[in-house]
């Protein structure tokens, strides 16, 4: 499964421009789209899910149309949104059974298994009965997922899923979609280096409404190897010396101290040790490069 | 005292901020407004034509009926101020500051009282502004007091504002539930609703301790001013003394208020400051629900590896998009099912529904069996708002359901059509519709059989309730889901349904009544047992159709542009829908087709085959027939003095046709030249007479035609006048079809036929309606003795008495009917042929036709022929009307004279029109009164019986004897045959049961006067008040033979008949014809020189007794009798035509009783006609056993404005 995004752009009716002219390859296997809040990620992810329309370009899944062939995406479409409610007082059981329904899988026995067997996996087996409303946030998050991966989709879009989950839950939520099958696309957009770190093979980071990066984490970390420095500073002064003097990525908390992670070609000066690089350092020096500009 | 300012200010800024304060108030002011400014709208305005719109009594009941509709807006007021902090959860940060209850509940709930207190005050400045507006009947508009707007204001509004506030303030602040909150409004609305219904409906006279415990106000301000006349509602505002009225008013206002401070009181000792114990609900349940997931997250840790996902097809062909129809549908439906508040309207609408089919069996003061019809008419009225109420209330909320719950991102990216999603909500409601309508019917067949009613027709619940109420909710439904699919807030969504449906109602009132542009409306239809819907079955065919395939074109229009992804701006929608629209162009064309054939179908007959006229139209008509022609009322034309026809009544096509021929005479002293013809229905043709003539002059509708007879007919001399009529009805109406021709139950007379020069009878009788016409006010009747008129008789200016013969036909399945002996009877071509004369007997100018399928019961009764023409399945009554009708035959023949008839007959006519009215021995009546009364209670006024003696009165009190065309004459025929079947009653009652009969005569004679447009007349005078020569005129003269006796008044109507019937029936020139004086000096003659002041009163002037028992005690005396003290007050007054009262000397003889018995069924012990002369009095009277009750005119016998006060309980001193 092949995802072609080329030149998508999207400005809304009070003039926010949320895309620009964004272009992306995505292939099969995990695809993670990282990017700070209002970056456009939700828009891409929409657009690419047949629920909006943008202002120009095209979006290719497998050679459809996304914008002029809805219809067939959706058939092989599994979508998870940012945030979603659920009708009250149906039951997990019910409401899968029926967007199976809705999904295509007329046959009541294959039906019956799908549903059976997701509930398993999402770990939901034993609440199905209840009625969603009564989820608590994680249980909503599996059921989210659980009914994205009915009718076996070839493309699966999960935006913003971790969000709002405790670690144990989110450790789980991630085991789940990384065991999902080899051929099958999975676009995962977050805010969290960390998701992408530990799921994806792929990555774009997205700012602004603009593609800054596109490629392997791997690639992007070897790039920036042997140019990170950290050094433990004292108090805000040395801090806001160094902010002005060199490229400051970002600032830890350490044991109630400050380390401050500084990107140059070569030992910026007292203090400072290398570093291995991390996808946070990738993260945080595309959105201030892109920010300069 | 700062911080109670704070929370005060706060709050009166969020309302000001907020849109729904000005709506309400713009609502009340637009109320109000109109009810001032436009014709007929609002409880006084519909109403009679003397009361001032501004005046004090339409502003009090303007108010009251605000004070009901407001108990909604209250509640959302009071409740919502109180509930804000606790759904914004904005509690937690108030009340870990220190504020004080006080503080803090008084300032919400004062801020809520100025913001409610000024939302209403639209009324005030509506009802001003209203006296204002040019367009507005200023004949009805009076000046304008201060005190008029503020009083009721405040009394009412304000008071009521206080009261409810307070209570809902009380709930909302201790439950601090949001269902509550608003339900609590809603309950407390349908509750009283329902409540007033049952008060009103048990026609119970009780006064006092209803409107006492009247929280709104309707039941308080009937109780209070149910008999005030004009000129009382025109100056006086309800009182706070308690001297007035029984200080009724007062004691409301401070029991309410007394609640209102209780509820105050409780919110203050009862509300707790801490967050701990306002939350302590939530908490508990937070907690529970957090133990919940422990236990379920704490489990068996399970392999990390992930199992294996099964393989699934996926079909996507047309059975699938079935399923997933099926599916939505389902999951629709169980949602709604499952709601709360969907049960909640279920129950109410079938308490509604079983409160009204309760009373579905009383009908105009009488009990009937609750047939079918009448269960469904009353059921359907409150039915139809819930359904409809359901219909928008869950399209709104199917169409909006996916992102109210924000699962939109999820249901918008499955791969299903949209016409199938919108088809799943649209059945989702119509199943919803349904369940409920089944709900009505099981309501419906319920009462019917705790009645005691067996005879179900089910298949008239499925017509009614399944075919033409289910569509009419179905185009609702289609309304609101187009509506919410194209805006964009769901409650300006329901605004604008409810605005449709609102403007629809008040677009009929204005006038406008085309079926066509009014939304979902359907034609005025009667159903009845002798036609079932018969002929209005294709105007409501065609009209559900029309509107139907217009509201599935909306549901088109709605798929095209139903939302569906994240773009909600117009132009992206616009794009989608352009996608969306080429799919849907068939099924958008077919619908639109069948509107426009449908439509088109509708039009057509409507308003080309049949003259569309709208009530406006109408009475258009009717005043420019007074204008052109009423200079020719006084013209001298010839009387008729004999009739032949020949009819062919065709029911199938709900027509006949015909010939006539009338013998006319010159009675007067001059010779005529010049006849003139009315022709009130534009029924004739081919008018011919038997000499030489010609059409001088005809108006276009043909409604007034002049002719010249070439020679002038001399004084004495006859001529015959032919003339074709008929009347062929085609295709339907848009309403207002003919009532008289019906498939079954034909009944048309002799108005068809030409009336000979000018008629009063069509003049518009509302000064309103006058007014509007710019005619001058209508002509009152000649003072009695007038030279010209009394020549004329008060029914017909254009006859005294006939000859009469016809012959009439009708299908070979029918039975035709006119007045006359049956000659002959035959069959021809299938069709039956009937040939009726009256031979030498003559007749008043008064004749009918009818034609039904009929079964036909007869008895021979002393020489007379009874027969009752009824309709299979109508025998409830039968035996009665025969009673009465042999019961009246005697007690007439006996006391007044022989019957001049051989036969006297009863027919039944479709519930088109409901009256029953006496032609010579001929008395159609109507399908909906008396053939299906029912006597319940032994007490029960069998009104059956009246009625049949009444009609029969008329065969001598209007058949025998006329009176001239003068004022008073109508209490001839009405008054005496109203008196003649009293007596009847009476006769078989006894007199002990005729007080409770008096009583309801004496309480609609007053409820009569306080609705008079003109001015009330004396009972000698009158003209055209029914409660004057109806309810008044019988119970005079039926005092008046209590009070000289019965037989003396009977002798005194005999003489007088003997003298005066047949006027005018064989002479050829035309007599003066009796009138009232001639009947007062009978009556004078058999009455004694002490009493002939009853007939002062009674017949000459209008005159109120106020009598009242003050005391009643009794002593045991020495030998085991009992003495009762018994002291009583008596006043009379005497009032002019508008009201205005003047006392007068009292010298009269009342009747003092002492009962045994309870209230309502009371025995005498004692009772005396005292002669009183002073205003109080004190009697003491001893009676063998204990008394219960005692008093003065205990009977009512006389006009009192308070008949409860006349006797009270005898007690121990």
């Amino acid at each position: 499964m092949s995802v072609t995004i080329s030149g998508l752009s999207k400005t809304y009716p009070n003039g926010v421009k949320a895309l620009k002219n964004v272009s992306l390859n995505i292939g099969n296997n995990m695809f993670g789209l990282l990017g700070p809040n209002g970056a456009g990620k939700s828009t891409l992810m929409r657009t690419v899910a047949t629920l909006q329309e943008p202002d120009s370009g095209t979006v290719q899944v497998d050679g459809l149309d996304v914008l002029k062939q809805k219809n067939e995406v959706r058939k092989v479409l599994g979508y998870l949104p940012q945030e979603f409610g659920v009708y009250p007082k149906m039951s997990a059981a019910d409401m899968l059974q029926h967007l199976a329904v809705m999904k295509g899988i007329t046959n009541s026995g294959e039906r019956k298994e799908m549903v059976e067997a997701l509930l398993q996996q999402t770990n939901l087996w034993e609440v199905r009965k209840k009625a969603l409303s009564t989820f608590s946030g994680g249980m909503k998050q599996r059921f989210g997922i659980a009914q994205a991966l009915l009718g076996n989709p070839r493309l699966i879009i999960v935006d913003e899923p971790t969000a709002g989950l405790d670690p144990a839950e989110r450790n789980r939520f991630l085991n789940l979609l990384s065991s999902i099958g080899r051929d099958v696309t999975v676009i995962l957009s977050t805010h969290i280096v960390d998701d992408v770190r530990e799921l994806c093979p792929r990555m774009a980071i997205i700012a602004g409404g603009q593609l800054l990066i596109e490629g392997a984490p791997a690639d992007s970390l070897a790039a920036l190897q042997g140019k990170m420095w950290s050094k433990i500073v004292g108090g805000d002064d040395e801090l806001r010396t160094l902010e002005s003097q060199m490229q400051v990525i970002s600032t830890h908390l350490v044991g109630g101290q400050h380390e401050v992670r500084v990107y140059a070609d070569s030992n910026p000066g007292a203090g400072f040790r290398a570093v291995d690089s991390h996808l946070d350092d990738v993260y945080f020096l595309s959105l201030s490069r892109a920010a300069k500009n | 005292m700062r911080l109670f300012w704070e929370f005060f200010t706060f709050e009166l800024q969020l309302r000001r901020k907020s849109i729904s304060t000005y709506v309400y108030f713009l609502l009340w002011f637009f109320f109000s407004f109109l009810c001032v400014a436009s014709e007929s709208f609002g409880p006084i305005g519909s109403g009679n034509g003397k009361v001032l719109l501004n005046g004090p009594f339409a502003a009090t009941l303007n108010y009251v009926f605000i004070s009901l509709f407001g108990v909604i807006v209250i509640a959302a007021i009071f409740g919502t101020s109180i509930l804000r902090d606790f759904q914004r959860d904005t509690y937690q940060m108030l009340f870990t500051k220190p504020i004080s209850k006080v503080a803090y509940l008084g300032g919400r709930w004062a801020g809520s009282l100025v913001t409610t207190v000024f939302a209403f005050s639209g009324c005030i400045f509506g009802e001003f502004i209203g006296t204002l507006a040019p367009w507005a009947d200023h004949s009805r508009i009076g000046p304008n007091h201060f005190w008029w707007y503020v009083q009721p204001f405040l009394s009412i509004t304000v008071v009521q504002i206080f009261v409810l506030g307070s209570l809902f303030f009380a709930v909302a602040a201790l439950t601090r539930k949001i269902f509550v909150v608003y339900v609590q409004g809603a309950a407390l609305f349908m509750i009283y609703l329902i409540l007033l219904t049952i008060f009103f409906a048990s026609r119970s006279l009780e006064h006092f301790w209803s409107g006492i415990v009247d929280p709104v106000g309707f039941i308080l301000v009937n109780d209070i001013t149910r008999y005030w006349t004009v000129v009382e509602q025109n100056s006086q505002l309800l009182s706070w003394s308690p001297h007035v009225a029984l200080g009724l008013f007062l004691y409301n206002r401070l029991l309410w208020i007394g609640v209102g401070f209780v509820s105050l009181g409780a919110v203050w000792a009862l509300f707790p400051m801490s967050v701990e114990a306002l939350t302590a609900r939530s908490q508990g349940r937070r907690a529970a629900k957090a133990k919940q997931q422990e236990e379920l997250e704490l489990r068996p840790v399970r392999s990390l590896v992930a199992a294996k996902i099964p393989r699934v097809h996926q079909d996507f062909s047309t059975a699938t998009a079935w399923a997933q129809f099926i599916s939505l549908s389902r999951m629709r439906i169980s949602t709604i099912l499952h709601e709360i508040p969907f049960w909640a309207i279920v129950v109410i609408m079938v308490g509604f529904a079983f409160n009204n089919g309760y009373f579905a069996g009383y009908v105009a003061d009488v009990n009937v069996w609750p047939v079918t019809y009448l269960m469904l008419q009353s059921v359907e009225g409150s039915a139809e708002l819930f359904l409809f109420i359901v219909a928008g209330l869950y399209a709104a909320e199917l169409v909006w359901r996916e992102r109210d719950v924000r699962f939109e991102g999820i249901h918008d990216s499955l791969p299903m059509n949209e016409t199938v999603d919108w088809f799943s909500k649209f059945v989702a409601i119509a199943f919803v519709e349904l369940v409920l309508l089944t709900f009505t019917l099981f309501a419906c067949i319920s009462m019917q059989t705790m009645t005691g009613y067996y005879h179900y027709e089910f298949l008239q619940y499925f017509k009614e309730l399944y075919l033409v109420v289910f569509p009419q909710t179905l185009m609702y439904a289609l309304l609101a889901l187009f509506v919410q699919t194209i805006v964009s807030n769901k409650f300006i969504g329901h605004g604008i349904v409810i605005g449709v449906f609102v403007m629809v109602q008040i677009l009929f009132n204005f006038g406008w009544e085309n079926t066509l542009y009014l939304f979902g409306q359907t034609p005025a239809y009667t159903y009845s047992d002798m036609n079932s819907y018969g002929h209005f079955v294709p105007a409501l065919f065609w009209s559900i159709t029309y509107w139907l395939a217009i509201c599935a074109l909306f549901g088109v229009i709605s798929i095209v542009f139903t939302r569906r992804g994240a773009d909600s701006n117009w132009s992206a929608r616009f794009k989608i829908a352009a996608g969306r629209a080429p799919r849907l162009i068939p099924a958008a064309a077919l619908f639109l087709l069948i509107a426009l054939g449908a439509g088109g179908w509708y039009y057509y007959n409507a308003h080309v085959l049949n003259e569309y006229l709208n009530a406006d139209a109408r009475r258009d008509i009717q005043a420019q027939y007074e204008r052109d022609f009423k200079k020719y009322e006084n013209f001298p034309q010839p009387k008729i003095i004999a009739v032949d026809s020949h009819i062919d009544i065709f029911p199938d096509r709900r027509s006949f046709s015909g010939w006539g021929h009338f013998t006319l005479q010159n009675k007067t002293s001059q010779p005529i030249s010049q006849i003139h013809l009315t022709d009130a229905n534009q029924a004739l043709s081919n008018v011919q007479f038997d000499r030489s003539f010609h059409l001088v002059s005809s108006n276009s509708r043909h409604t007034y035609s002049i002719y010249a007879i070439d020679q002038p007919l001399a004084p004495g001399e006859t001529v015959q006048l032919n003339f074709n009529v008929g009347w062929t009805s085609h295709g339907f109406r848009d309403g207002n079809e003919k009532p008289e021709l019906a498939y079954n139950g034909t009944f048309f007379d002799s108005s068809y036929f030409p009336g000979l020069g000018y008629s009063t009878a069509g003049e518009l009788d509302d000064p309103r309606r006058r007014r509007e016409e710019h005619l001058p006010t209508l002509e009152e009747l000649a003072p009695r003795g007038d030279p010209a008129q009394s020549l004329y008789n008060i029914f017909y200016k254009d006859s005294d008495w006939i000859k009469y013969h016809t012959v009439v036909s009708t299908t070979g399945d029918q039975i035709a009917i006119a007045p006359g002996y049956l000659k002959r009877q035959w069959q021809e071509n299938g069709r039956n042929f009937y040939e009726y004369d009256m031979g030498s007997t003559s007749i008043l100018d008064f004749h009918a036709y009818l034609s039904g399928r009929y079964n036909v019961r007869r008895e021979q009764y002393k020489g007379v022929n009874l027969e009752i023409y009824y309709t299979p399945g109508h025998e409830y009554n039968l035996d009665d009307m025969l009673a009465s009708s042999k019961d009246g035959l005697d007690y007439f023949q006996t006391n007044y004279s022989p019957y001049q008839f051989q036969q006297f007959r009863i027919m039944e006519f479709p519930r088109y029109r409901t009256f029953a009215q006496s032609f010579s021995n001929t008395v159609p009546y109507s399908e909906g009164i008396g053939f299906i009364q029912r006597i319940l209670k032994k007490n029960d006024i069998d009104f059956t019986y009246f009625v049949t003696a009444h009609e029969l009165g008329h065969q001598w009190w209007a058949h025998q004897l006329i009176g001239a065309n003068v004022q008073g004459s109508n209490m001839m025929s009405e008054t005496l045959a109203e008196y003649s079947a009293l007596m009847v009653m009476q006769q078989k009652y006894g007199k002990d049961k005729m007080h409770r009969f008096l009583r309801h005569e004496l309480d609609r004679y007053l409820r009569g006067r306080a609705t008079e447009v003109r001015h009330e007349p004396p009972l000698a005078l009158v003209q055209r008040e029914p409660y004057v020569w109806y309810q008044k005129g019988g119970q005079i003269m039926y005092t008046l033979a209590d009070y000289i006796g019965e037989d003396k008044v009977n002798l005194a109507l005999h003489n007088f008949l003997m003298q005066y019937r047949f006027a005018n029936a064989t002479n050829a020139e035309s007599a003066p014809y009796p009138d009232t004086r001639q009947l007062e000096a009978a009556l004078r003659a058999q009455t004694p020189p002490e009493l002939q002041y009853l007939i002062d009163d009674g017949f000459e002037s209008i005159v109120l007794y106020d009598n009242k028992a003050v005391t009643a005690t009794v002593t045991p005396t020495a030998d085991h009798k009992f003495k009762v003290t018994l002291t009583v007050q008596a006043r009379k007054v005497k009032a002019d035509g508008n009201g205005n009262e003047s006392p007068m000397t009292l010298n009269d003889y009342i009747d003092i009783g002492v009962f045994k018995g309870d209230k309502d069924e009371e025995q005498p012990l004692y009772l005396k006609k005292e002669k009183l002369t002073q205003e109080q009095n004190t009697f003491e009277i001893v009676v063998d056993e204990m008394p219960t009750r005692a008093g003065i005119d205990p009977y009512n016998k006389l006009v009192d404005r308070i008949a409860d006060d006349n006797t009270i309980d005898v007690t121990k001193p």
